[in-house]
Parts: C-alpha cells; structure tokens; sequence
C-alpha cells in the first residue's frame, strides 16, 4: 500500500532526528497483525523509518514507554503522539520524569480514534459514534506542544451532540451514595487484580507501586473486597489532578471496568474547584504540589 | 520480644472523674507485651515519676506508655525520666487522655472505652518504635537584624555586647524607625531623639555591628543555624566611607523646595540629595534618582558632586548585592500609620490644617520643619484651640481595623499636654472610646493632662469636619452629657491607627514565618513564646507583632538578643529526629514532596556510581529545616518518606489495633 503523505512526512521527520543523531531512538505506530490494528514500534537505525505509519487506528497512547528503563536508557528520543497522548509527556516533563531536553515532539494532528472495538469488525470511518469519548471532549486535535507537526488529512469530526461522552458520570452524581457504592462494588467485583490498568497508564510511574508495599500491607492483594475498591480507588486518587484521559486504563482492563468514568470525573471535579486541567503547560505546577490561599475551603465547617 | 510499661494517670480528678482509670489499667495488662500495668494519681509528681522510674529498671522496660494529659505538658518530663533509666526517650508515648478525653466527653463509660483504645493504639505504636537521635545542626555565631528602629537597634546592642556579630540591615537612608520622628516620650516626657541618638551611634560605632542602610533583604534561604541572605544596598551614589557629612552637596543642590520630606510627613521640602534628618546615622547622604536633575536631565547638572570636597559622589553607582551567612535572624520590621481616606468626614488631605498624629509629633519636634513652634500648616499660624480625636481607624471592624492600636490613648494625653505647654491659654479637645493607660506611670499622666493642663476629654466619636471661616468646625457627640457638641478650632489632630509596615508580609513570606490576618507577625506562642516565630531561628521584635510602646519594643528587642545569645551559647543546635527521611530505593524523584514542603527542607539528591556518573536523583531531607509536619508523606504515591517516630508500620499498627 502506498504511503499516505501523513506517513511520507512522519517518515521524513523521523530519518532527519535519527541521521543527524538528534534522537537515538523514535518510538511511533506501524501496521499491525490486521488492517484496523496498530502496534507501537520503537526504531532506531534511519534506514527504519519506512515502517512508521499513522491513522485513525493509532489508538495506543505511546507516552507509557517514556517511563520504562529499556527505553530511557537511549536518552534523546523522539516520539509519534496526539494530542491526548502528548499530554502525558506534558505531564511527565512536569513531574520531573521527563527532561524536555531529552524528547523531540513529533505531534499528530489527530480528529479521533476508532474504537477498537467498531474496527475489529470492519468500520474505517471516524464519526461521533465510532471514536472513543475522549475524543467527543478533546480539544487538542492539534497537540499543545510539539517540535514538529503532521497534519492530518482526516476531515473534521463534527459532533451534533447526539451523543453523549461519558454520560454515565451524570447519572451517577445523581444517584444516592449507597447506589453509587452499589454500582461501584458491582464494577470493582469484576477486578481481577491484573495491574494492566496501572502499566497502560503513561503516569503510572513508581518504580515500587504502593500496592507493592507489603510492610504494612495497605491495599489488599487478593482480587476481593475489600482490596479491590481500596486498589482502584487508591489509584483514582493517585491519578486526580494527573490524569490526561488517554483513557488506556480502561483500554487495557481485561474485565471491563469503566475507568475513565472515574477519571474524567475527578478531572472534571478538579478544573471546577481548581481550575486546573493536567498536561497542558509543562511550566504549571501540579495542582496538587501548590498551595493557594484562593483554594476552596468550604470544606471547613 | 517487646516488654512494655503502660501508666495510667488519675490527673488528680481531672481524668479520673470522667475515665475509668482502673478499667483502662485492667484492659492494658490484657494486651501482649504489657508486662506492667499501673494507675497514679499524679504520673508528672516527683513520686509518679520514680515509681515510673522504678518500673523501667525492675522490669527492664523496653517501652513506656503513659495514658495522661497532651504530650505538649509532659511528654518531655516523661522522657527525661525514660532516659535516666537508659531508654531512648522516643521510646515513650502518650496517649492523651484528657484533653482528647475526660475534657470533652460526659459519658463515663463510652469515655473509658475510647480511653482504652487510644491506650491501645499507644502500646502497638511503642512496640515498633525504633531509637531515634536527635540531628545537631551546626551554628552560624552571627546575626542579622531587619530593622534599624528601636526594637532592632536595642536586639543589635545587645547581641553585640554578649560578642556576637550582627548585621543590622534598615531600608531607610538612617537607622532611628519611628522612634526617632517622635518628639517628647510619654509619660516622661523625655525627648525622643535625645534618648535614641546616642543608641543610633552606638550602634553605628560598635565593633560587632556591621551596619547597611538604604538596604532591603532580597532573598532568605536556609535554616536555623545557616541562613543565607542576600541583602540589596541599593545605589546611595555617596561613597560611604569617603562621606564626611558636611552638608556642602545638599546646600548645591538645586532642587530646593521641590520634593517633601518623608521624614517629616510632607510638612517640609528637601533636596534631591539629602539626609533625612540632622542627627542621622550615618550622616551620609542619600541621591534620590527620581528626583535628581542630574538623573533628569541627561547628566548636565552636577553641582553636587563640584561642591563635594572629597569627591565621594558617584552618579554611576549601581546596586549591589551582598551575601551574608548568619545563624539566626530578628525581623524587627516595624509600623506604618494607617490611611485615613475611609474617614471622608474628617477632611484629611482636604483641610490642610487636620494632620495626623506623627504629623504633630513632628510639628512638636524641636528638630521639625517648625523648629518645635506649633505652627499650623495652611498659615502658619499658632493654633489656639486644637481638636483631637482617638481611634482613627482602630477599634473601628467596619471602615478600620478591629483592633486597639494601643499607643494613641497616650500619645493624644502628651499632645494635649505638650500643647498647653507650649501654647499658654491654648485648649485642647480630646473625642475618645475609652482611655487605655494601663503601664506603669500612664494613668497619672493621661490625669495630669485633664487635670492640670486642662485638655477637656469627650467620651464620644466625631461626625463631621468642615471649614468655615478660617476655623475647623467639629461636630461630635458627649455621650456622658448625651449633648451634641460643636467645637471651632484652629487645628485637628487625627490618632490614626497602626498597621504593620508595608511590605512586611513579603519578607515573612520570603523568612517562612506566619503572620495574622492584618500582617503582623505571629509569636510560636502567644504566651509562652513571645520572642519567637514559626520558624526555628527567627526571632521578633517590636510593632512588626503589633501595637505596642517603646518600653514594650525595647523589651522584645533585647528578649530577640537573649534568645538568640543562648542559642549561640551552645556549640550545635539539637533538633527533634522526629523528621522526614526517604527510601531512596523506592523514590521515583517525582518531588511533590518538595513542592509541598513549607519549610524548603526537600532537596534534590543525586546518587552516583564509582566513576562518578549519576544513576538516580532521589529527594533528600535536611534536617536542619524539617519540621516532622508529615506533608511530605501525605504527598508520596509510593510512599518513600516516612517521619521517624511515626513511620508507616506503626500508624498501621495502631489502626489495626482498633480493628476487632
């Protein structure tokens, strides 16, 4: 199959970094075992570069890498992301796990992802109903910081509102706290403890998780209650005022917990009370690390 | 295996009355590991603490729990006690039972139980304890001192006569604050300058004291011990040490009559290059660029610098920086009068003839723009009949501040009193809440105003001023005689209230102290630790903690200079080792530990290999700054700092000892 210009440029881009030995090593998307799948792919010779490819396939968010000792170990890298995922090496750079030094921003201009779901079974169309629902909310089709832009040759996502993104959370804060204890038991029951949520996730980043910690035993490790709300609610906090809403987590999740329920409603909980919305600005301080006397006490009573 | 002690105290009937203590004392001998269980009326008594004493030694102890009053009380009595006896004083640990217990519950029998519990807790937490030491931090032997009025020079004298250096550092182009701008002092009458000119000169002469003036604190890092401070002298264009202060370049200068003298409240001019006062220390001058018309003009006037006989002015000096290391610090940072705009009725600003009271100090003042003759400021005129009016501003929550500036009660009665003196046949006025004069001699003195000097007092607040006829016309209430009253007079005195000195909250942001709501620095205790701030090594002194006098300012100011000579007395500071410390092993060098840490005591730590190269960057704790105050370890997702003496292990512990 020929080369789209998304991928001549991309390839382009990618060869220059790796001749000029500005990068040693590009992690980006290439064709995987079907047409509607893609799969990371981590080059490092120029000669490489005819496999990076990009489309409305190119679902993984590739920022998860950056966190790994195998691929920290080739220092200066490049790296193919959209703009949900570039938010993440925002995030990373702020959080002093990334050097901005060290990484050259090939950003994707991006109008939505397939489900994968709907491309197993043959849809190539990007619509308001075959995209993920981040992609309803995204409003960085073009990546907020980047070294060099692609742009897309994808036209543009029109959303008429019929559909919902992430309508669950609104009748979830409807309901009574038992019924949300409820709906979350019967979700968490499902957990199996496989941690695939935590390794998806690009800010998952301790090198010893806390639900490693076995002196004391804080979260349980048996996928039970209650250790399977503790690990999952732990982890929601962990990742508030964090999360990016690549939405891997719920991606990755073997059992099909709606994890990004959780998550866009603690970001959406934070920007209200803080007006903070993480990964935008690699200067901005977490909202957590900062203490305003403008924060919200009303907590106080 | 853990052999533990657990002590109940009666605390007289304090707990007693409200917790079963022999209850608790019976639950506590249950628990494995007990191996001694007691209840004593007074576990603090010299009796409680032997037997306490006795106990450690015959079972040989491995740790105490003393069920009894907040560890704030007693917790360091128990400890010595422990040590004495060869335990690790952290290896005692208080369960609060009667501020937590007997003090704010009623039901004798649900208080024994949470009693119980919090025992409980105590005697799985003591199991895990591990002997901690104590960090020494090693001292600086020198002080900086940030304000050159009274309270500053008086903590500077002292601390340089007990043989320490100081730096004392004061924004304004002389040392002297306020004091100095006062004419006579209540209730002696003894003049202001007279008693502090000879302080400002020893200060200046003093070997130990290095003096900056026209000097600002530009950055505080560090901690008790070792602070380092960056201090700004900003550009006198008078070479200090050539200056012999005679006078000749502000004689040239040709800027007569053009900018208002700071020092005297705008009652008088000055030149561009000037020296605030006559008797300022150092009596060298300061060149005020903003006004300079050789700064103005593109450098053409330079009458200044042809007139100065050893040519000591410099028009190309720049700010300099310079960096000190001292071992502890004295924010003496002083007051400011309030703005009285709020007060429209009054006519401040309006009626040239209504002046606030440091304006009349200085209209007093022998060394003031009238030579110490009250003149009025509109004609010049001797007034005859002055109105003044307290609580401008304090005591007023709605347009001022809530609180009593403290000093105006007294100042008013010596205006009053200095004004007939000066002014035979004169009256004066005086609209008040109430009289505070609570010190020693003050009462007598505000009376002898009254009485012998004859200023009528009005219980009652002003409502308007207004002019007429050459006369200020103030309207208030006598709410003694329940009449309106309406007095013409020739002048209006305002007591405005007192403010902390501007700015000062940006340097307590910059040292890490606290301040209230108003900006005045806060005591470590109001009570208790008057002479200390939040932070170890930052001492306070005078109005920067509020309104007080120059008795109470001289006061603080030698309470900063002892707290500090006995600090330095010692070789090395002790700090609790109840601080953080951090896994490096498991420390992904994320520092939300360090953005949340309020006393910069999170540093950046790089391990290295043996050739040098950098294989991790973890967080690092300096003892010196932290606290123990546990934020870090709340902000830790993989949880790699703990607070010694209360690591992860045990708060578990003591959770799960509740569980049933």
């Amino acid at each position: 199959m020929a080369n789209t210009k998304t991928d001549e440029k991309l390839q382009k881009i990618a060869k220059d970094l790796l001749e000029s030995g500005e990068v040693n090593l590009i992690i980006g998307y290439t064709k995987g075992s079907n047409p509607q799948r893609m799969r990371p792919v981590f080059i490092t010779k120029p000669e490489e570069v005819v496999k990076l490819t990009f489309s409305s396939n190119a679902v993984q968010d590739l920022a998860v890498f950056l966190k790994k000792q195998e691929v920290k170990k080739y220092g200066k890298i490049g790296i193919t992301v959209k703009g949900c995922d570039e938010k993440a090496v925002n995030a990373l750079i702020q959080e002093y796990q990334l050097s901005r030094d060290n990484i050259k921003i090939i950003g994707m201009q991006c109008n939505g992802v397939i489900k994968q779901s709907l491309a197993d079974k043959g849809e190539t169309k990007v619509s308001e109903t075959t995209v993920y629902d981040k992609c309803l909310i995204c409003q960085e089709h073009t990546p907020v910081l980047y070294d060099f832009l692609v742009e897309t040759e994808e036209p543009e996502l029109s959303i008429s509102g019929n559909v919902k993104p992430y309508a669950e959370i609104e009748k979830l804060e409807a309901m009574s706290a038992e019924e949300k204890n409820a709906y979350w038991a019967k979700e968490f029951d499902k957990c199996i403890k496989c941690y695939a949520c935590r390794q998806a996730c690009p800010l998952c980043f301790c090198s010893r998780c806390i639900v490693e910690k076995n002196m004391p035993q804080w979260i349980d490790t048996n996928s039970e209650e209650p250790g399977n709300a503790q690990w999952n609610l732990i982890r929601a906090y962990h990742l508030s005022g964090r999360c990016i809403g690549c939405g891997e987590c719920e991606r990755a999740c073997p059992v099909n917990i709606p994890l990004m329920l959780i998550n866009e409603k603690m970001a959406r909980d934070v920007y209200n009370l803080f007006g903070y919305k993480s990964g935008l600005d690699i200067n901005a301080k977490p909202v957590f690390g900062v203490f305003s006397e403008n924060d919200f006490n009303d907590f106080i009573k | 295996m853990s052999r533990i002690g657990v002590f109940v105290c009666w605390c007289g009937s304090n707990i007693a009355s409200t917790v079963d203590v022999e209850k608790v004392r019976e639950e506590a001998a249950k628990i494995p590991g007990v191996v001694s269980a007691v209840d004593y009326k007074y576990m603090c008594s010299d009796p409680g603490q032997n037997s306490l004493r006795n106990v450690i030694k015959e079972k040989n102890l491995t740790g105490v729990v003393l069920a009894a009053c907040s560890p704030h009380m007693h917790e360091n009595t128990f400890r010595k006690a422990a040590v004495k006896e060869g335990l690790n004083p952290y290896f005692v640990e208080i369960a609060n039972i009667r501020e937590q217990v007997s003090w704010v519950h009623e039901d004798k029998e649900r208080a024994t139980a949470k009693a119980v519990d919090l025992m409980k807790m105590m005697v799985e937490k003591v199991k895990r304890d591990k002997p901690i030491e104590d960090v020494r931090v090693p001292l600086n032997k020198k002080a900086l001192v940030i304000g050159g009025g009274i309270s500053g020079i008086q903590a500077a004298l002292d601390i340089a006569n007990g043989g320490v250096e100081v730096i004392l550092v004061e924004k304004e182009p002389s040392i002297g604050g306020r004091m100095i701008q006062l004419d006579e002092t209540f209730p002696t009458l003894d003049c202001s300058s007279c008693i502090m000119t000879p302080k400002m000169v020893e200060a200046n002469q003093h070997p130990n004291i290095k003096l900056y003036t026209y000097s600002e604190i530009e950055d505080v890092s560090g901690y008790i011990g070792n602070f380092k401070v960056k201090i700004k002298k900003k550009a006198r264009s008078v070479v200090e040490k050539d200056c012999t202060g005679c006078g000749e370049c502000w004689n040239a200068c040709p800027m007569h009559k053009n900018v208002k003298s700071e020092f005297n409240l705008n009652l008088s001019e000055r030149t561009a290059i000037y020296v605030p006062f006559p008797q300022a220390v150092p009596l060298v001058p300061v060149l005020d660029r903003s006004v300079c018309l050789h700064f103005k003009k593109g450098g053409k006037c330079q009458k200044c610098f042809d007139a100065c006989g050893p040519k000591c002015i410099d028009f190309s000096m720049q700010d300099e920086i310079i960096e000190e290391t001292v071992g502890a610090i004295v924010a003496a940072t002083g007051y400011d009068l309030m703005e009285t705009s709020m007060y429209g009725e009054y006519g401040y600003g309006k009626y040239k003839d209504v002046v606030s009271g440091l304006q009349f100090e200085r209209l007093l003042s022998a060394s003031g723009p009238t030579e110490g003759v009250i003149k009025r400021p509109s004609d010049g005129k001797t007034p005859q009949t002055i109105v003044f009016v307290q609580c401008v501003g304090s005591r007023d929550p709605e347009k001022g501040v809530p609180y009593c500036s403290k000093v105006c009660c007294m100042y008013t009665a010596k205006h009053a009193k200095l004004f007939a003196h000066k002014v035979h046949g004169s009256q004066s006025y005086v609209f008040y809440i109430d009289i505070r004069s609570t010190s020693k001699g003050y009462e007598e003195f505000v009376r002898g105003t009254m009485e012998q000097d004859g200023a009528v007092y009005l219980r009652g607040r002003v409502s308007k001023i207004y002019e007429d006829n050459g006369k200020l016309i103030v309207k208030g209430a006598d709410t003694l005689s329940g009449n309106q009253v309406e007095i013409a007079a020739d002048m209006v005195v305002l007591a405005t209230g007192v403010i902390p000195k501007k700015g000062s909250d940006k340097l307590a942001q910059m040292l890490g102290i606290s301040y209230d709501k108003y900006g005045f620095l806060t005591e470590s205790h109001p009570k208790l630790r008057p002479a200390e701030s939040s932070t170890a090594g930052i001492y306070l002194a005078g109005m920067a903690q509020g309104p007080r006098d120059i008795p109470e300012s001289v006061v603080s100011g030698s309470a900063a200079a002892s707290k500090i000579l006995g600090l330095f007395s010692k070789s090395e500071y002790e700090v609790e080792g109840t601080i953080s410390s951090v896994n490096e092993a498991t420390c992904v060098a994320c520092f939300y530990c360090q953005r949340v840490c309020a006393y910069n005591a999170i540093t950046r730590k790089e391990i290295k290999d043996r050739s040098g190269n950098v294989v991790k960057v973890v967080a690092s704790v300096n003892p010196g700054l932290c606290t123990g105050c546990g934020a870090c370890v709340n902000a830790c997702f993989s949880k790699s700092i703990d607070v010694k003496g209360f690591m992860d292990d045990q708060i578990y512990a003591e959770i799960k000892s509740l569980a049933v």
